[in-house]
């Protein structure tokens, strides 16, 4: 995704057992505070088609 | 019947100044592109007379890859509630540029599709109409070429308003039609030439480009044999071999009409869709019950070829639905031709 | 590579005769110039349409998927590797094929030839490594080597890696770097790829011809085809025209042999490789895999191992 112009940091990958409450937090803190950070996305939205 | 002469310094101008009236539409080479394709042409942006056997061919112009057929909404709060609009598009007269002769007579061909006395499609016949087919004759065509064969030809007329001719230092435009004449009015070129030696110079080049042709179909015994025979002859298995089914031949083609509906959906408005299909594909025949019945390769590789060498030939008894541009020859990925298959059916 | 058409008319008229296969899938001469069309030899008297040339660029393993008969296939470096995936996927067995490997020297690029001339190119003929092109009025000799396929240029793997017969000795294998192209992309910011990539399928017009010329593409029902649900938009939108070929590419990761099918398919001569090859190079980098070497290893997207890199998961 990245390859292609996605920004870095929009994508996230992680593993977290269902006993890992804490980390699961923390998962997703991160994951929004990175995302928010990049602003909104416009790449690979399409309301509606473009077309000629 | 006239014929006027256009001095190559007042060709841009010219040009230029049928903007008043007109959209103008031709090849054009975008920067960094290997080769032109039809799209309306930018002010200052000149068509490209160079390649005119543009890859793609110019049937996007009044039938494009993908178009809005009509918008909805399903929101009670809209006063268009419930209501199929067609979407505003622009239909004011448009000048097509270096189309070349038997791009034009293909538009014959799908009219014949298009534009019936039960049926008319709307969208393709606004289209066609806004359109004045300003064409330029091929002086030298290419391997490919075997226009000659379908009642068509490097200089044919049947499908544009003006023929340009490209004498070197000038143009020799060939007026066909009033649309024809009304263009050439707006663009500024009036300069009449003889007529008598102006046709005749105009027929010994179209003499000398027909004679470079070497390729040559012939489909009288297509027309002769019953639609059975044809069908299950021997060898549709060896011709469909190679082919992978893509949708080059088809979506290139000048005279392929085939389309597909689709509906796209956001929320409670959308849009319905006319999109380019091909016969090569099996999804086209899919039916909803999960069954195809042309649900092999084979299948589908003689249906385009019988399509447009014989049920056509029959249905309209006007020839076949080709006008021998190439195209499909020269872009198929794994070298289908439909010269020889012609002559396969035609044995 | 001329030299070998002797060798492959002999080898396979001895297969069919000796009853050991029951066609033979490889080239018979075009109708264009830079073009050859697959076929299907039978008899042993139809050997004498098989041909070799520079010009056999089409992936033949493309039509072996499913086959139930005894085949002999002509096969160069990429399609015996496609060759092998075809096996490893169970797309068709090793017992019944009878490979005729062929080294090859390079496939060339009709796309950059016929736009490096402007006039129509008549007639393309090769000897000793030189191309010839000839057309109404001009004529003109070029090296091979200068006007191969991209793909051709950095292969690293032009010998058949698996054959039962083989039509000359091995050739030698180019020392190359496969991915300057990719690093450079690599090293663009991200809005600079978008546009890379926006630009690159600017000229699509979705006839699926890289699909369909891919040995790889051969599910039953295309992603892009499924209407129940519909993944994809069918309208020429560019978005819907990039989830194709990217969503294309991901499928054939860790499987693409860079035979370069796709890019001489595509009849408005659009580089998708540049997809394909940033995962072969991710492949090779992180799991040291190349597509079709071995009939005995796993594929790295199917088996899993302590070592494979996670670094990735947070």
């Amino acid at each position: 995704m990245e390859h292609m112009g996605i920004e870095p940091g929009r994508i996230h990958f992680s593993w977290v057992s269902s006993a890992e409450s804490t980390k699961f937090v923390q998962v997703v803190n991160e994951v929004t505070e990175a995302v928010k950070a990049l602003g909104p996305n416009n790449h690979f939205i399409t309301k509606e088609a473009k077309v000629a | 019947m006239k014929v006027i002469k256009i001095d190559k310094k007042d060709w841009v101008g010219g040009l230029e100044k049928s903007r008043s009236a007109y959209r103008l539409v031709g090849p054009f080479k975008e920067n960094g592109k290997q080769f032109p394709v039809f799209k309306e042409l930018d002010k200052g942006q000149e068509p490209d007379l160079t390649t005119l056997n543009t890859v793609i061919s110019p049937k996007s112009i009044v039938f494009p890859q993908s178009e809005v057929m009509f918008e909805y909404t399903t929101d009670e709060k809209s006063e268009d509630c419930n209501l199929l609009k067609r979407p505003e598009k622009n239909y004011s007269p448009c000048a097509v540029i270096g189309i070349r002769p038997y791009d034009a007579a293909a538009f014959l061909l799908v009219q014949k599709n298009f534009d019936t006395p039960d049926y008319r499609d709307p969208y393709w016949c606004d289209a066609y109409e806004a359109c004045t087919f300003i064409g330029m004759a091929i002086n030298n065509p290419d391997n490919t070429d075997f226009s000659t064969s379908t009642k068509s030809g490097p200089f044919d007329e049947s499908g544009l308003d003006v023929l340009l001719v490209d004498m070197k230092d000038h143009f020799l435009a060939k007026v066909i039609t009033d649309k024809g004449d009304a263009y050439l009015k707006a663009a500024g070129w009036t300069a009449k030439v003889d007529t008598d030696a102006a046709i005749k110079q105009i027929d010994e080049m179209k003499n000398k480009a027909e004679v470079k042709i070497a390729s040559k179909i012939s489909f009288d015994n297509i027309e002769k044999k019953s639609i059975m025979e044809l069908y299950e002859a021997d060898f549709w298995e060896d011709v469909a071999f190679a082919c992978i089914n893509c949708g080059t031949c088809t979506y290139l083609c000048p005279t392929c009409w085939c389309f597909d509906i689709q509906d796209e959906n956001h929320g409670k408005s959308g849009k319905r869709f006319k999109n380019w299909d091909g016969c090569m594909f099996p999804l086209f025949t899919h039916h909803s019950s999960g069954h195809n019945p042309r649900g092999i390769k084979v299948m589908r590789v003689r249906q385009r070829f019988m399509h447009k060498l014989k049920y056509f030939l029959d249905k309209y008894e006007d020839g076949i639905m080709c006008v021998g541009c190439g195209r499909c020859t020269r872009f198929c990925p794994v070298n289908i031709d439909i010269r020889n298959v012609c002559k396969l059916m035609n044995s | 590579m001329l030299g070998y058409i002797d060798k492959i008319r002999q080898i396979s008229k001895g297969l069919i005769e000796d009853k050991k296969v029951d066609m033979i899938i490889g080239f018979k001469k075009g109708t264009m110039p830079m073009m050859n069309e697959p076929c299907l030899v039978k008899s042993p008297k139809d050997v004498e349409k098989l041909v070799w040339d520079s010009n056999c660029g089409i992936n033949l393993a493309n039509y072996l998927t499913d086959r139930k008969e005894r085949i002999g296939i002509i096969a160069k470096g990429c399609d015996s590797r496609n060759i092998v995936t075809h096996i490893i996927e169970n797309k068709i067995k090793r017992e019944q094929l009878v490979i005729i490997g062929v080294p090859c020297t390079g496939m060339i690029d009709k796309h950059r030839l016929t736009s490096m001339f402007e006039g129509e190119i008549e007639q393309v003929t090769e000897q000793n490594g030189n191309i010839t092109i000839k057309g109404e009025d001009f004529e003109e000799i070029l090296k091979k080597n200068d006007v191969l396929q991209q793909n051709c240029s950095v292969c690293i793997h032009r010998n058949p890696v698996v054959y039962d017969e083989l039509v000359s000795d091995l050739v030698e294998e180019q020392d190359v770097d496969r991915y300057e192209d990719v690093r450079k992309i690599e090293a663009m910011p991200s809005e600079k790829k978008w546009n890379y990539f926006d630009d690159l399928l600017s000229t699509c017009i979705r006839c699926y011809a890289c699909r369909n010329a891919c040995p790889l593409c051969y599910c039953p029902t295309c992603f892009v085809d499924e209407s129940r649900p519909q993944w994809v938009g069918k309208s020429d939108d560019s978005i819907d025209i990039r989830t194709f070929h990217f969503l294309r590419a991901y499928h054939c990761a860790g499987r693409c042999t860079d035979c370069g099918a796709c890019e001489r398919a595509c009849p408005v001569g659009i580089n998708m490789r540049m997809f394909t090859r940033k995962l072969e190079k991710d492949c090779f980098e992180q799991y040291g895999w190349e597509a079709g070497l071995s009939l005995d290893e796993r594929p790295p997207l199917d088996t899993y191992k302590p070592e494979d890199p996670d670094d990735f998961i947070k």
